[in-house]
This record gives structure tokens, C-alpha cells and sequence, in this order.
């Protein structure tokens, strides 16, 4: 679990974007752990969010996700 | 696997939960609503109020009244947020252009749905709607409330939001009209510790799974949709709150064709009650409704005279499949050819009624996307019996149906839109179920089923010697 966050941490602080798609994150991950399931970097991704080093942003019909502190933060 | 509740549900009590004494909701006279102006001009806004429907303005007029007269410390966000809301309609009237923006780093803590950020564009102008987020509230199955309920959630809203809300979102969430940033734990807390009342799905989540009346009223009910709706948002919780889908997924569950919630045009898996043995026909009460001693549709159309009820202009005539027909007086259907229309039954319900053997069937993919136009979902599974606590459905279509999409769906694709795009013939793969006939509508502009090598006897390498032994060149 801690080398799939890590590689979620990795892609986050990386990507030039400052919000990104689920599935973006996960094809991340695979690159670095190419056998990983789906469920695994959710789970990964949910730790993080409780963790409060990720945030979920929403459009209302999307959700992606961000690091906290980088970018939109919570007060806009 | 079922879901086991961890706590007992309670039995709310609006004299333990209310916020508000019976003076202060009724704290204006209709003579002070009549003179009541908002402290905005809306002109456009008041002319919505002219029209033969009740208007939304008029509602907000009164909560805005209702609020003006409250006493301070009563509200948790501005009082006169709905006098702004109005306000800034009418702005958007003007511009032609809406002033609200969208989405947000907002929620409350460790759910990724259920909260929708929406900030206002012209802050300074209508400060108490700077922050105007809405929550979801997950409705009850089938939308049965006590009183005791609706009025709790009523005040708690009033207190710490706009007092606005709408009965029901179309994933039929309760819907909370705008509050602040600040309000939204405290209303959390409420609703779960309190209430025992979630939030709804939003974002790229599981929607509030929703169904129709079902058992609780219906005689049509093939399946319990409130005991599968409830389970398997339960089930589902963490696919509702915590977002790791291409885009939204919607579970609705009908009880039979008639389909009250819409689902075959609503939901990326529909699920419709249907029977697999024979219409029960009342041959005595066929002959009640043919001799005009028993109304047709139960008497839904008797405001207007339509004349002497004719069994076969009403209804042999417009069975779809034409599978029914008089023989020696009795009504004959050829079930097999039935396609649960629903038709008949509905125009004779005391004749004829739904058979025994009931379950359930299965559609994939409807959405209503702006570029392509609404899709309705694919009848995909035509039976399934509907067996808490479910566990086949969950293990052998939900699972890897969402492993599939969640694999290969790009991003803001819908279930629909994959299927069209990797054809009906990968979903049925997907699921380990044999093609029909019945899933190739149009061979011409259709997917086609092709077959594999190893699904043909002896696969596709045959002697070319053999067959010119039968046929000469
Ligand atoms: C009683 C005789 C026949 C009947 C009732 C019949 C009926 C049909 C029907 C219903 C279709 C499907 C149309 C569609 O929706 O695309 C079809 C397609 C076709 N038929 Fe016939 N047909 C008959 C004889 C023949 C014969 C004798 C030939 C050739 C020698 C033939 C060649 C074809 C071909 C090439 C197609 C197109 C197949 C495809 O859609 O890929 N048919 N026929
Ligand atoms: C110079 C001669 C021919 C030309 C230019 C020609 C052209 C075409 C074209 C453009 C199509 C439509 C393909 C599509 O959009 O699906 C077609 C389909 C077809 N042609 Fe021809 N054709 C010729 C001769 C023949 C002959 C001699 C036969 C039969 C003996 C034949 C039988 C068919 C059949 C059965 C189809 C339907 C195939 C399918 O869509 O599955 N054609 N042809
Ligand atoms: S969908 Fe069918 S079972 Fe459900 S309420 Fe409507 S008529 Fe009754
Ligand atoms: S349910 Fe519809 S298809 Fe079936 S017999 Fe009645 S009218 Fe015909």
C-alpha cells in the first residue's frame, strides 16, 4: 500500500496539471507497478485523502483529484 | 454478503429535534407577504410568478420573508441569502449568462461526493451568496417519510442553509439549496449521528441508487425494489462516497414494465421486474370489462366519454407483438411471443395480471449527453431472480461490469458510450452470456455478432480439398 501511494505522490507532485482524472492516477501507478488492480489505487488514493495529501475536486458530474495545498484551494 | 446495520434505526421525534418554536414558522400574515418586496428589483424574476403554475418565486418570496423576520442568532448563514439568489437571477436574466461558478475543493471529510461547490461570480454585490454549495441528501426508498423526518430536515436546514430546497433531484436525492463552506460538517454530523441519514452520490461515484413504489403499494411489483435499492446502496458505499469511476454510474429499480422511475432511459444498469411463465387471465372479469360493467385503466379516463370499451380497438389491436387474440369468447395470449408491454394488463388490470415466476431484467447504457442525444439502455440479461442478498448479481454482473468500464472507459465516458464504442458483443464477453437473435435489431447499421473461432465446430480452417470433393468448380 505504501509503494502505491508513494507512486500516487510521485505522479501528483510531477504532473504540470494540478487536478487529474482517476484514471490518469491509475495509469501512473501501473507504470511503475504493472500488475496493480484498479481497487488497489483506490484504496491507496482513499488513505491519502484521509491522510489530508490529497483533496477531491468536483465539478458536481466529475470528480478529480489534487494534492492538497497545490493549485485551487479550499476556499475558491 | 449482506449489508448488517451497525446501529438500530431510530424513530425520529420532531418534538426532541426540533430547531424552531410553531411561532417563528409562522412568522408572517399573507397581508405582510402580499406588500413584501426582496431588497433587489427583480422584474423578470416577479414575472415568472404570472404565469398558470405555481413558481419557484413565489416560494422564495415567502422564505424570504420567513427569514427577514427571525430573530438574529436564529440563522447560521446570511439571512437574506434567498433576497440575493433572487438578485442575482435576475443579473443572469439581464446578461444572459449564469454567474454562479462551478465545482470546488469542497466536501465534507473523507467523502468525495454528496457536496457540490458553487460560489457566486458577483460577490460583492450579493455577499450572502458568495458561498451557495449544495448537499445531496440520499432519499428514502421510494420516497416514504414521516412527517417527524421531513420536518427535522426542514429546520436543520433553515438554521444552517438557505431554508431552499427541491423534493427530488432526478437521481431523487433530497436536495439542499446553498449554505457556506463552514455549515457543512455541522450539517453532516446532524444528518449522520442524528438523523441516521446519509448523503447522496455525486461526481464520479455510484448516484443514489433509486426505485419505484414497488411491493409497498403496487400488485404489479415483480421484485422488491425497495429491499434491492436499499441493500445495494448500502453494499455499494464506498463506490457512493469515494469517487474512482470514469464518470457517474446510476442504478434505478422498476418493478415491472411500466417502469415509474424511468430507468430503462435514466440508468446505466436498469433493472425492470418481469415474469417468465404465462399473463394470469380472469376470464370472468375479461367479460366484466367487455360488458362495460368494469372500467377500463381502472377508471382513468372516465372525465370524457370515449364511447362503448372495445377490447379489440384498445387492446388485442395494440399488443405490439400482436400475441393475443379472441378464441370462442376467451382471451388467448401466446406468451412467448409477449414482450411485457404491459399494455393489457394496465388496461384490464382485474382480468389480467402478471405471472408467478417472477425476477428481473437487466439493461445497460442509457444517458442523455449533450452531444449525442438520449440513448435508452440494451436489454442485456432478460432474467434473473431477484434473491437476497444478491450475491450473484454483485459477483457475476455489477463486479466485472465496473472492473471493465473503470479499466477501459475513458475519462467522462459513460457505461453507454463504451458499449457503443467496443461493442455490445465485448459487454456480453464481459459477462459470460451467450448472444441472441434479439440483440441484432438492424443488421445494417448494428454491431454484428461475430463469431469466434472456438464457438464454431471445428473453428475456421477447413480443407478446401474436402469441399471441392462436393462441389465442382
Ligand atoms: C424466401 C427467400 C428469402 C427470404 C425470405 C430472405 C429474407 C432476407 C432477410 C429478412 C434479410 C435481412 C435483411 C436485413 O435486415 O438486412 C436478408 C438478407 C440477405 N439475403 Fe435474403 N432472403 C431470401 C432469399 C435469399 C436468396 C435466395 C439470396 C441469395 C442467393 C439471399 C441473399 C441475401 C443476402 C446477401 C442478404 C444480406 C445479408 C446481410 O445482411 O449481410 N436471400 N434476406
Ligand atoms: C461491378 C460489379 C459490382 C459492384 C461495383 C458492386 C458494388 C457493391 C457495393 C458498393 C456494395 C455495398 C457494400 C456495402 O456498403 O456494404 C455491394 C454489396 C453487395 N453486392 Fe455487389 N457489386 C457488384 C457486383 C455484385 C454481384 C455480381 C453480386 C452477386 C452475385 C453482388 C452481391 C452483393 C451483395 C450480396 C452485397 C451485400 C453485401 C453486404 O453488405 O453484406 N455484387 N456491392
Ligand atoms: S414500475 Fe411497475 S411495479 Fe413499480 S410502481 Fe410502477 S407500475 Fe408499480
Ligand atoms: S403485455 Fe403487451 S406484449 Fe404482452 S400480451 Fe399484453 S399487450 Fe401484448
Amino acid at each position: 500500500m505504501d509503494d502505491i501511494k508513494q507512486a500516487i505522490l510521485d505522479f501528483a507532485e510531477k504532473s504540470k496539471k494540478t487536478k487529474f482524472y482517476f484514471n490518469d492516477m491509475e495509469k501512473a501507478v501501473r507504470k511503475v507497478m504493472p500488475d496493480i488492480k484498479a481497487r488497489a489505487v483506490k484504496k491507496a488514493a482513499t488513505a491519502l485523502i484521509n491522510e489530508e495529501k490529497l483533496v477531491y475536486f468536483s465539478t458536481g458530474s466529475t470528480t478529480m483529484y489534487g494534492l492538497k495545498g497545490r493549485g485551487q484551494t479550499e476556499d475558491h | 454478503m449482506a449489508f448488517e446495520p451497525k446501529e438500530e434505526q431510530k424513530e425520529l421525534k420532531y418534538e426532541e429535534l426540533r430547531i424552531y418554536s410553531d411561532e417563528e414558522l409562522n412568522n408572517y400574515t399573507d397581508e405582510e407577504l402580499k406588500n413584501f418586496k426582496i431588497k433587489h428589483d427583480i422584474p423578470m424574476c416577479d414575472e415568472l410568478e404570472s404565469g398558470p403554475w405555481p413558481s419557484f418565486v413565489a416560494d422564495a418570496k415567502r422564505e424570504a420573508l420567513h427569514r427577514r423576520k427571525l430573530a438574529d442568532g436564529r440563522m447560521m448563514i446570511e439571512r437574506e441569502v434567498v433576497e440575493d439568489m433572487l438578485g442575482q437571477l435576475e443579473v443572469s436574466f439581464e446578461h444572459g449568462e449564469t454567474h454562479w461558478k462551478h465545482g470546488g475543493i469542497v466536501g465534507v471529510f473523507g467523502y468525495g461526493g454528496g457536496v457540490i461547490g458553487r460560489y457566486s461570480d458577483l460577490q460583492d454585490q450579493f455577499p450572502s451568496i458568495a458561498h451557495f454549495h449544495t448537499m445531496r441528501v440520499n432519499q428514502p426508498a421510494s420516497k416514504f417519510y414521516t412527517s417527524d423526518y421531513l420536518r427535522s430536515l426542514c429546520d436543520l436546514w433553515e438554521y444552517r442553509g438557505s431554508g431552499l430546497m427541491n423534493m427530488h433531484g432526478s437521481t431523487g436525492d433530497i436536495i439542499f439549496l446553498g449554505t457556506f463552506t463552514e455549515q457543512l460538517e455541522p450539517i453532516f454530523y446532524e444528518l449522520g449521528h442524528v438523523m441516521q441519514q446519509d448523503l447522496g452520490g455525486s461526481g464520479s461515484n455510484l448516484r443514489t441508487p433509486s426505485c419505484c413504489i414497488g411491493k409497498a403499494r403496487c400488485e404489479w411489483s415483480c421484485i422488491d425494489t425497495q429491499a434491492m435499492c436499499y441493500e445495494l446502496t448500502h453494499f455499494y458505499q464506498d463506490e457512493l462516497h469515494r469517487p474512482a469511476f470514469p464518470y457517474k454510474f446510476k442504478f434505478k429499480f422498476d418493478g415491472c414494465p411500466n417502469c415509474c422511475v424511468a430507468s430503462i432511459a435514466r440508468a446505466d444498469m436498469s433493472y425492470i421486474g418481469t415474469w417468465r411463465d404465462n399473463i394470469r387471465i380472469d376470464q370472468e372479469a375479461l367479460q366484466a370489462y367487455i360488458g362495460g360493467e368494469i372500467l377500463p385503466n381502472a377508471g382513468a379516463h372516465k372525465g370524457k366519454d370515449w364511447g362503448k370499451f372495445d377490447i379489440n380497438k384498445e387492446v388485442i389491436n395494440l399488443c405490439p407483438t400482436r400475441c393475443m387474440g379472441m378464441e370462442d369468447g376467451k382471451l388467448m395470449i401466446d406468451d412467448k411471443e409477449c414482450t411485457r408491454c404491459m399494455h393489457c394488463i394496465n388496461v384490464m388490470p382485474r382480468a389480467l395480471k402478471p405471472g408467478m415466476d417472477t425476477g428481473f431484467t437487466i439493461l445497460f447504457g442509457a444517458k442523455a449527453p449533450i452531444l449525442e442525444g438520449a440513448q435508452m439502455s440494451t436489454l442485456t440479461i432478460p432474467f434473473m431472480q431477484s434473491e437476497p442478498p444478491y450475491d450473484n448479481l454483485k459477483e457475476n454482473v455489477i463486479e466485472p461490469l465496473w472492473d471493465w468500464w473503470m479499466e477501459e472507459g475513458k475519462n467522462r465516458e459513460r457505461l453507454g458510450e463504451l458499449i457503443q464504442r467496443q461493442g455490445i458483443q465485448k459487454l456480453l464477453e464481459i459477462l459470460g452470456i451467450p448472444p441472441m437473435p434479439q440483440m441484432v435489431k438492424e443488421p445494417r447499421s448494428n454491431p454484428y455478432i461475430f463469431w469466434k473461432a472456438e464457438d464454431v465446430p471445428g473453428g475456421f480452417e477447413r480443407s478446401i480439398d474436402d469441399y471441392r470433393t462436393r462441389h465442382a468448380r
